[in-house]
């Protein structure tokens, strides 16, 4: 990898550290989240026979709804250098299209694995007060699960910090995070639910990133292949569709 | 003798409006040229044409003898601009933006380091070292923006507007920053400031609607039209232009 992109990388690494929302939304949140749901969990009646919010479950929903914060994070980095001059300086200078690509992708996959450390500690320490002991290896598989959901929520934060302004991006972040955690089974059972809507979640990736963490995490690694192969898929296709995008937003930016 | 930059009947065109409209003209290594014209003029589309920020519809430039249209990758590394905006990683500390540009531009840490302390000890910036650029006053933002240009080691260093909406004491500070790099960089500065350009300049171009209409060292300029000052001689030559038409 060239010089330029470690450079660019980091500048833009510093630049996320420095903002106090990435703390929030990128670390904070997805362990608040998990203790609010455990809280919720501990109020319903076993006999409800309601599982996702069981820490076993929680922990990939949550981690995957904390990967859909991180897709925001790209999007407002990339929107709003794309309004400020500075990016348009570096245009003036050696960096190249595929670089610029690279250099908002590895500081954001940086924070998007501490942010599912954290997750999973948090599960642990959260499991050892619910009576659940994780499985080591289970739990370090399913983190790796995420990987290819990950690239995803970044290719689709490159996309839209690039193509939409910085007004407009973020809001439509919201509106994937939104579906993301409706569609992914965060918040209710997929499987319970079956039909069109099962369905719909089968095909999408957000359901599939969860599943496979969550089968991983209950040791039944054979199922969590396929929701792994769909996921990606769809992450080979959103990041070469946002590299592609960029490249071009930036030659016509040159005109 | 080569020149540091050629423009050859450069013209730049936005669907119908034409920004520069076929100009030409030779900018000698080492010299710091102005270019002189007010709002819309087409100054900054021309340094954005030259530094690769643009395209021509028209036209080439020659930089060091390479073509802008052909050779833009081997022209880049020779140049470095200061934006009309101040253009600087607002996150990053003046320090950081110093360093973080030169490394981008090849330079190694050590290098880089060494390099941003100089520019740093000249810009008389050592108070600042640490301030994060989005929180620096307009002047020092301003400051910064042009160190981060020399910083790369040019061998051309555009300047555009560098004393826009600065208070008189800051631009004053800037023009003795600006003459101290006379003579080590060759310079292309643009202004609609006529005290700006006669402080400042080797060779002064007026420009007026995309057109070059005069070009010449102050004297040059004011023997032409006869007028005692730059101020009126750019009165007169704008005018000429509108008599044409
Ligand atoms: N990207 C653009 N699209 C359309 N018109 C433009 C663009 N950039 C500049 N222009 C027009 O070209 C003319 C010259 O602009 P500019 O080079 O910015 O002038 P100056 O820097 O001398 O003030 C102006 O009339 C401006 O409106
Ligand atoms: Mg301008």
């Amino acid at each position: 990898m060239s010089d330029r992109v470690m450079i660019f990388s980091q500048r833009n690494l510093k630049e996320l550290m420095r903002d106090p929302l990435s703390y929030i939304f990128c670390i904070g949140f997805p362990v608040v989240m998990l203790i609010v749901m455990t809280a919720v969990n501990e109020s319903i009646p076993p006999q409800a026979g309601m599982t996702v919010f069981q820490i076993q479950n929680l922990s990939g929903g949550i981690a995957v709804f904390g990967l859909s914060f991180v897709m925001l994070f790209t999007c407002m980095t990339v929107s709003k250098d794309r309004s400020g001059a500075f990016l348009r300086r570096l245009y003036a200078s050696p960096l190249k299209g595929a670089e610029y690509v690279s250099g908002y992708t590895l500081p954001v996959m940086v924070i998007a694995a501490v942010q599912t450390v954290i997750t999973a500690a948090a599960s642990v320490v959260i499991g050892i007060f619910q009576d659940y002991t994780f499985d080591f290896v289970g739990l370090i598989c399913g983190m790796l699960m995420l990987i290819p959901i990950a690239v995803m929520f970044i290719g689709l934060g490159l996309l839209f910090g690039t193509i939409f302004n910085e007004k407009a991006a973020p809001g439509l972040c919201s509106i994937i995070i939104s579906l993301a955690a409706f569609l992914g089974g965060e918040w209710m059972d997929i499987e319970a639910m079956g039909g069109t809507i099962k369905k719909i979640c089968d095909i999408l990736p957000f359901y599939n990133g969860v599943k496979a963490m969550r089968f991983c995490v209950a040791g039944e690694f054979s199922e969590a292949v396929t929701p792994l192969l769909i996921t990606a898929v769809y992450a080979a296709a959103v990041f070469v569709l946002a590299a592609v995008c960029f490249s071009k937003k930036m030659k016509s930016d040159i005109r | 003798m080569e020149y540091a930059i050629e423009i050859k009947n450069l013209s730049k065109s936005f669907s119908s409006k034409k920004a520069v409209d076929d100009i030409s003209c030779k900018i000698e290594k080492g010299q710091l040229f102005s270019m002189l014209g007010v709002n819309g003029a087409g100054k900054t589309t021309t340094i954005r044409l030259i530094t690769g920020l643009s395209k021509p519809t028209g036209g080439d430039v020659l930089v060091y003898g390479k073509s802008v249209n052909s050779q833009m990758e081997e022209i880049k590394p020779l140049l470095n601009l200061s934006p009309q905006e101040n253009a600087a990683a607002g996150a990053l500390t003046v320090w950081e933006n110093l360093v973080f540009m030169a490394r981008l531009y090849g330079f190694s840490k050590a290098d880089a380091e060494k390099r941003a302390r100089k520019l740093v000890e000249d810009f008389s910036m050592e108070s600042e070292l640490n301030t994060k650029a989005k929180t620096l006053s307009g002047g020092w933002q301003r400051r910064l923006s042009i160190a981060m240009a020399l910083v790369t080691d040019p061998k051309i260093l555009f300047l555009d507007e560098p004393t826009l909406g600065l208070d008189v004491l800051a631009r004053r500070e800037l023009w003795t920053v600006i003459r101290s790099l006379k003579g080590k960089v060759t310079i292309v500065l643009t202004t609609h400031y006529m005290e700006e350009a006669e402080a400042l300049s080797d060779r002064i171009a007026v420009m007026t609607k995309g057109k070059i209409r005069a070009e010449g060292t102050l004297d040059e300029l004011l023997s032409a039209t006869g007028a005692p000052n730059l101020e009126e001689a750019f009165i007169k030559i704008a005018e000429e232009d509108k008599n044409n038409v």
